[in-house]
Parts: C-alpha cells; structure tokens; sequence
C-alpha cells in the first residue's frame, strides 16, 4: 500500500524515533497547555529549519563515511559575506547567491584537503571550523551586519497563507531535494557504496574523489542556505553566529539512526533527530526549567538514542 | 589435517620440508614450535618423549625457535628493543637498564655478522635486515633446533649467501635446522636432507646430494588427475587485450601479454611471482610507469581503476568481502554497482534497476531471498556470483578473475565454471583467470602463463601440458 521507496526511508531506528517524538509531544501537551498550539508547533519547526537544513547536508557527509566539523564556521563566514554584499549593493539575488556559493566553495575547500591533500575529514575540517570562523570576523571586523531588507527579513520571518513560516517550506524543500538525491541519483547511490566500502566501490569503477568533493560542497552550500534563514529571522548576521551548531548538527543525524561509521542511514530520520531537539529545547522552555539543562538533556538524548540502537543490533 | 606423519631430525641437519600449499608444511611446523596442539602420537628430543602439548613459550625452553614470515617485530620499538623484549634487565626492581639492554643487543648482533644499528626503528629496516633481525633474536635464544619458514623470500643474491654462511656456522655449532621453502636449488644448495609433504601425508624424506629435482617435484604433486577433453582449437582468434612493455612498481622488467576472443588465459605460479599484481597493473590500481595497453587494437589509458571499468575491464578480486561488496548494501544495489559508474545518466530508475536485478538473479541463478537481501548474508559461493554478475550487467569485456573459487564449496565452483563458460562464448569478450590451484587452471584454461618472480616464465597450451611441468616452471626448474 504504501510504495515501497517511502517504506524504504524509515529505517528501524527512524521508526522508532518518530514514536519517541510522538510520544514526547504528547507529555509535554499534558505537562503544559502551551505545547500543542498551532503558534508553538510553528515555532518548533521554525527553530527546526536552521540545524535541521546543516543536519541534511552532514547526512549525506556522513553516510559516506565523512564528517564535517566546520559547519557552524561555513554558516558564519557564507553568511558574513553574503551580508556585506547586500550591504554594499542592495541587491537581494546577489547576496542570497553570494552566501550560498561561498558556503559551497568552503565546502569545495574541505573535499580539497581531505582528496588531494589526504587529511582525515575530522582533521581537515577541524581546521576549516577555524579558518572559516577566522574569515567571518576579519571579513566583518567582528561587527554584526544589520539594515537587512525587509525582502530579506521576509524569508526568516514571512508566512506563507499567513500560517507557515516561510523557513519551514524551505526546510521541507531541502529535505525532499536531499532525500530524492539519495535515493533517485547515481550520485546518491554512490554515497551509500562509498560509505559502506570505499575500497569495493572504487574497483567498481566510482570516481572517489569527485563523489568526495560534491558531498562536501553541497553541504557548505545547504550551511549556506541556513544562514540565510538565520540572518533573516534575527534581522542581524552575526559573525560569531554558528558556534556549535555542528555538533547539534551531528547530534540530530545520530539520534535520527545514522551510523557515524557510514554506509547506511536516511535524511528522513535525521529530520526527526533534528525535530526532537529542537522540541526539547522548546519544551523545557515552555516548562520554565532552567535553560542550562537543556545541554544535559540533549547530550543525554544522543547517547540514549545511540545505546538503544547499539542495543538492537546485538539482539 | 595431518595424517600419520613421520619426521625426524638429525642433530647439526639441515632438513627441508617441501610440499605444496595445503600440504601440511605450516600444519606441522605450527604443531613443532608450540602453536597448535596434535591430537594423537609423540614427540621425542633427543631420545626422550616430551609432552606433545606444549605452547610456544614452552617449545622455546625446549630450545626449539621458529622464525616465522610475517616477522614478530614490534615496529615502533629500536632493534635493541626487540631484541630484549622477552626480559628487560632491570635494577631497583623497576627501572630498565639501558646499558645492559644495548650491550645485549650488541652481542646478539655480533653473532650474525650482519651489521644493524641497535638504535634504528625497527620500522625503518629494509625487509632482508628485519629478516636478519629475527635470525638475531631466535640466536639469542640459545636454540637447539631453529625452525625457519621461507627465509628467503625477501632478499637479495647478496643477502642469501650471507644467510647460507650463517647457516653454515649454526650447522658447525651442533645446530638443527628446519627449512620450509618453495626454491628447489636453495633447498638443494644448502639441505642435507628433505622431507616431502602431500595432503597431510608423508611421501619421502630423501638425501639431497642423491635425489633429482624432478624426481623430488613429482613426488610433490603427485598422480595427476585425469582432465577432460576440450573440443576448441586454441589461439585462433584475434588479439582482443594486450600489454606492452609495461613496467610499475612491481614489475621492474617489461611485461607483454596477449589475450585473444573467447580465450580464457589462465596465470598460476608461487605465492609472490606477482599474479595478483598483474591484476592491479591491468586494472589501473597500480599506476603503470612505462608501456602501453590495448583494447581491440585501441590504445588505452588506463590510471585508475574508473578508467579500466570505463573502457571495459572488470575486475573479481581476490578478497571478495573486503574488495568486492558493499556487505551491508542489498544484492540488487551491488549488482548495478560497476554499470551504474560506466554511465553518464544523473538519475536512477530503480524500478529497471529491481527488474535488471531479478533478471539476473535468475539467469546467474543467485540463491537470495530477494533483491534487497543484504549480501552478507549470502553464502560465499553466492556472493562471488553476485560480484561476477556485476561486471555481467556493466557489460565488461575482459574479465580478470583472481582466485575466484578459493573457499567455495564444489557446487558452487562449478556453476562459477559454467558462468565463465557461458562469458567467453560471447562475441570479443575474454577471461584471465589467476589461480594457485593447478588442477583448476588445467581444467579451465585454454592458454596458460606462468609468472615466476614477476616474469613470464612459461606460455603454455592447456591442452599440452600437465601439472608436473606448470610445477617445474614456477620453482624454476626449466628455463
């Protein structure tokens, strides 16, 4: 009944996520009167869309056996630069191109160390994560850019038929576009052969070291994209924006299922991961708990959900 | 594994052990030095019986070393290290004593005549001084008997008569020595006697300076099996693949080699003469330094192995787990591995690509529970199947295949035959067939090269030659 492709993108532990999500909501609609509002679930996707959009582009990093460190850097420096653009043109298409090329080209960056020059991803892009900060605050000189146009505030903070944010429609666009490209494209389908064997796939004849580049790139542009949207909702691009968002980046591809090890997993889950944060960053709000336990919880909910996973394959 | 083996061994002898692979030779040398335990006879030294389950640690107390192939060095400690590392000398009951560490090691170095600095990483040594460091070690056991399993292998003219002197000066000192090693004149130059090995049984133990190489090979291999006949002519058809004066970092002297349509060119030869490494070079794993490679008369580029895949070349590699699958990918996803790479289209059709699958599933009948059965499940007779059948759905022409039936069960082989069979019947395609099972290759092959050394030692019709001369030519026998 359902097609067999959409089976396909809820692996186990995405399934099962999805019913803690479910299950979340549901206690927290009966701990508060405030959770189950068409305003808050708005909300939560709303604070979905930035982490959720890097979180996509980490998947695929990391299905393929990689890892990206650098994205809340990437996040800060496309942004910076895009916001400079505008700031010295007024011309909205110029910018919003700008930051997400740059956000590619820095990504290109990375695939360049970790094919050519054979740094290790973690290494490379730890590195990336300090050059690309570095650049955001030269570029700017540590000022945050402000005088956004409202045509630019309208993608953080527009409504679509007065209900759903913008950022919201563009999360779920990025989700489908990353999600068909996994499944429906030889690019994808290299991705997966990469990350399972690397060795195998290359004497199947795949060119490793494209692959390499391309997934890299498009995740700088997807941090990109997500700056845009962060730029836009708080009216103000700041440099030192970004600061670890790559680890709740990772943080939502590892809840959602994927294997840090690669070869395996869905973006589909990682929405879910992503969700999941988020609704405990909201929630506890809600609830008035102390904002610091909100580290405490999310670390802790990474490791449940990698424990129980772990679990289930020994079974 | 073995069966009824008798051996003795005289003392200051130097006594080879010769037998194919497979034959026992590691088998009983493990069960010597302590490593496996036999299930039923006795061992005697020097007259008296000895408990048969001993373990390594014992069998050294014993005053029998081994010096194995893979070398037992810890890389990123100094020679001096190594040499200690089954006691450092200590004072104040925790602190090493470094002096008497390096004095040892000078001593022990001494001995060999062989110079190594007692400072150097062992890392850094070329492999004949790693070889010389383990003989150092063993020597510092003060052993009675010393086991030595290919010692050989990895070193120069220069370097063996170096070996051979110090062998010759153990043997003065009252020493035994074991020596397991494919190289007939070694055993011949420096063997006082050499026992023979087949399939776990004891053939003959013969007195060298008497026996005939020949005699000894025969003796190695033994009845030949009958073959079955082959109707096709041989070396009819038109050149399909060569090489040409190719030259990597294996093969120092140029290699040529010619494959013609629906020929299948059988490679065999010792571990080491470079079968698996003609593989890599045709398939651009290695990069080729110097010579050029045909297609169809079509000069080819081949740098990686994209390239070799792109222009038709496939490849069934010796290790099909770790080389060959995406283990943890569905059957259907790796059958389409090699044809998706050839193609220049962005986007997959998966439901041809499941109806491709099925298809082939059937024809190459794949026993799987379905198309998206994860192949780490499949048998490993099944699972060379599914990688065969992934260079059958990229539509390759040549087809390397390197020890594709090792560890399949009969069934499965001879369906895998019949396979390749049914593949060179096909209009310009072509099969070299890399295998260390004789038997196989003079079953299969139309035309048979022998590598020795990482050289062409031997261009043989299947149909003319027999086991006993395949043998001949890999150990250098006939040249």
């Amino acid at each position: 009944m359902i097609p067999r492709q959409i089976r396909a993108a809820f692996s186990n532990q995405a399934v099962s996520m999805f019913l803690i999500l479910i299950a979340m909501w549901l206690v927290l609609s009966r701990l508060s009167p405030y959770f189950l509002t068409v305003g808050n679930i708005s909300e939560i996707t709303l604070q979905t869309a930035v982490i959720g959009i890097i979180a996509a582009g980490s998947t695929l990093i990391i299905i393929s056996g990689g890892i990206d460190l650098s994205v809340g850097s990437l996040f800060a420096c496309s942004g910076v630069l895009g916001g400079l653009v505008l700031q010295r043109t007024s011309n909205l298409p110029a910018a919003l191109l700008t930051t997400i090329l740059c956000g590619g080209l820095l990504g290109l960056v990375n695939g360049f160390f970790i094919t050519r020059l054979r740094v290790p991803p973690f290494i490379a892009t730890l590195g990336m994560l300090g050059i690309a900060r570095g650049l955001a605050l030269i570029l700017s000189r540590g000022i945050p850019i402000f005088g956004l146009s409202p045509q630019y505030l309208w993608i953080g903070q527009g409504k679509v038929f007065n209900v759903i944010p913008v950022p919201t429609i563009i999360l779920l666009l990025v989700f489908a576009l990353v999600f068909f490209v996994a499944h429906y494209t030889r690019f994808g389908r290299f991705i997966y052969a990469i990350g399972s064997n690397a060795e195998a796939a290359v004497l199947s004849g795949i060119n490793l070291k494209l692959v390499t580049l391309c997934i890299y790139a498009g995740g700088g542009l997807l941090c990109g994209v997500a700056s845009i949207i962060e730029g836009a909702r708080l009216a103000t691009i700041q440099p030192a924006g970004g600061s670890g968002y790559e680890l709740s980046a990772i943080g939502a591809v590892v809840i959602g299922g994927t294997s840090l090890f690669g070869g395996e997993g869905n973006v589909v889950a990682t929405l879910i991961g992503a969700i999941i944060e988020t609704t405990i960053r909201n929630g506890l709000n809600i609830l008035g708990v102390n904002a610091f336990w909100q580290y405490v919880v999310n670390g802790g909910v990474i490791i449940a959900a990698v424990a129980v996973d772990q679990l289930k394959r020994q079974l | 594994m073995l069966k009824n083996v008798n051996f003795d061994l005289r003392k200051g002898e130097i006594h080879a052990l010769l037998g194919e692979n497979g034959a026992g030779k590691s088998t009983l040398i493990k069960i010597l030095s302590g490593a496996y335990k036999l299930d039923s006879g006795t061992i005697r030294l020097k007259g008296k019986e000895i408990n048969p389950s001993y373990g390594p640690k014992a069998a050294e107390d014993l005053g029998i070393v081994t010096i194995y192939q893979n070398f037992h060095l810890v890389p990123h400690l100094s020679v001096a290290e190594n040499l200690a590392i089954r006691g450092f000398t200590t004072e104040r009951g925790m602190l090493v004593n470094w002096s008497a560490v390096y004095h040892h090691a000078q001593a022990a170095l001494d001995k060999i005549h062989f110079p190594i600095d007692p400072r150097a990483k062992v890392k850094d040594l070329s492999v004949a001084k790693k070889q010389m460091l383990e003989i150092a070690i063993a020597l510092s056991k003060s052993p009675e008997i010393i086991i030595m399993d290919e010692p050989t292998a990895a070193l120069s003219k220069r370097e063996i008569d170096v070996l051979f002197e110090m062998i010759a000066e153990l043997k003065t000192q009252g020493i035994s020595i074991i020596y397991v090693s494919h190289k007939l004149e070694e055993i011949k130059q420096i063997g006082d006697r050499v026992t023979i090995l087949r399939d776990g049984t004891h053939i003959a133990t013969l007195n060298l300076r008497d026996a005939e190489l020949r005699e000894i090979v025969r003796l190695m291999i033994g009845r030949e099996m009958p073959i079955e006949l082959r109707d096709r002519s041989a070396r009819q058809s038109e050149i399909v693949f060569a090489l040409e004066d190719v030259t990597n970092q294996h093969f120092a002297r140029p290699f040529n080699l010619g494959l013609r349509a629906n020929e299948i060119l059988g490679i065999t030869g010792l571990v080491g003469a470079g079968k698996t490494e003609l593989a890599r070079a045709i398939f651009g794993v290695d990069k080729m330094v110097t010579g050029k490679m045909y297609l169809q008369g079509k000069k080819i580029k081949v740098r990686s192995p994209r390239h070799a895949v792109r222009s038709g070349i496939g490849y069934l590699p010796e290790d099909r787990d770790s080389e060959g699958l995406c283990l943890n990918m569905g059957v259907r996803e790796n059958l389409t591995l090699a044809l998706l790479a050839k193609l220049h289209r962005v986007f997959l059709d998966r439901a041809s690509e499941t109806r491709l699958a099925k298809e082939t599933i059937k024809s190459v009948k794949i026993r799987t529970s379905g198309v998206s059965q994860q192949v780490k499940y499949l048998s490993g007779g099944n699972k060379q199947k599914v990688i065969f059948a992934k260079w059958l759905e990229a539509n390759c022409q040549v087809l390397i295949l390197d020890e594709p039936t090792m560890g399949i069960d009969v069934g499965a082989r001879k369906e895998i035959y019949d396979l390749v069979r049914r593949f060179i019947k096909k209009p310009q395609k072509a099969v070299i067939l890399i295998s260390s099972d004789i038997q196989e290759i003079l079953e299969i092959a139309d035309w048979i090269l022998v590598l020795s050394d990482h050289r062409v030692v031997a261009e043989l019709n299947a149909r003319e030659t027999n086991k006993q001369e395949i043998v001949e030519y890999s150990m250098r026998l006939i040249r």
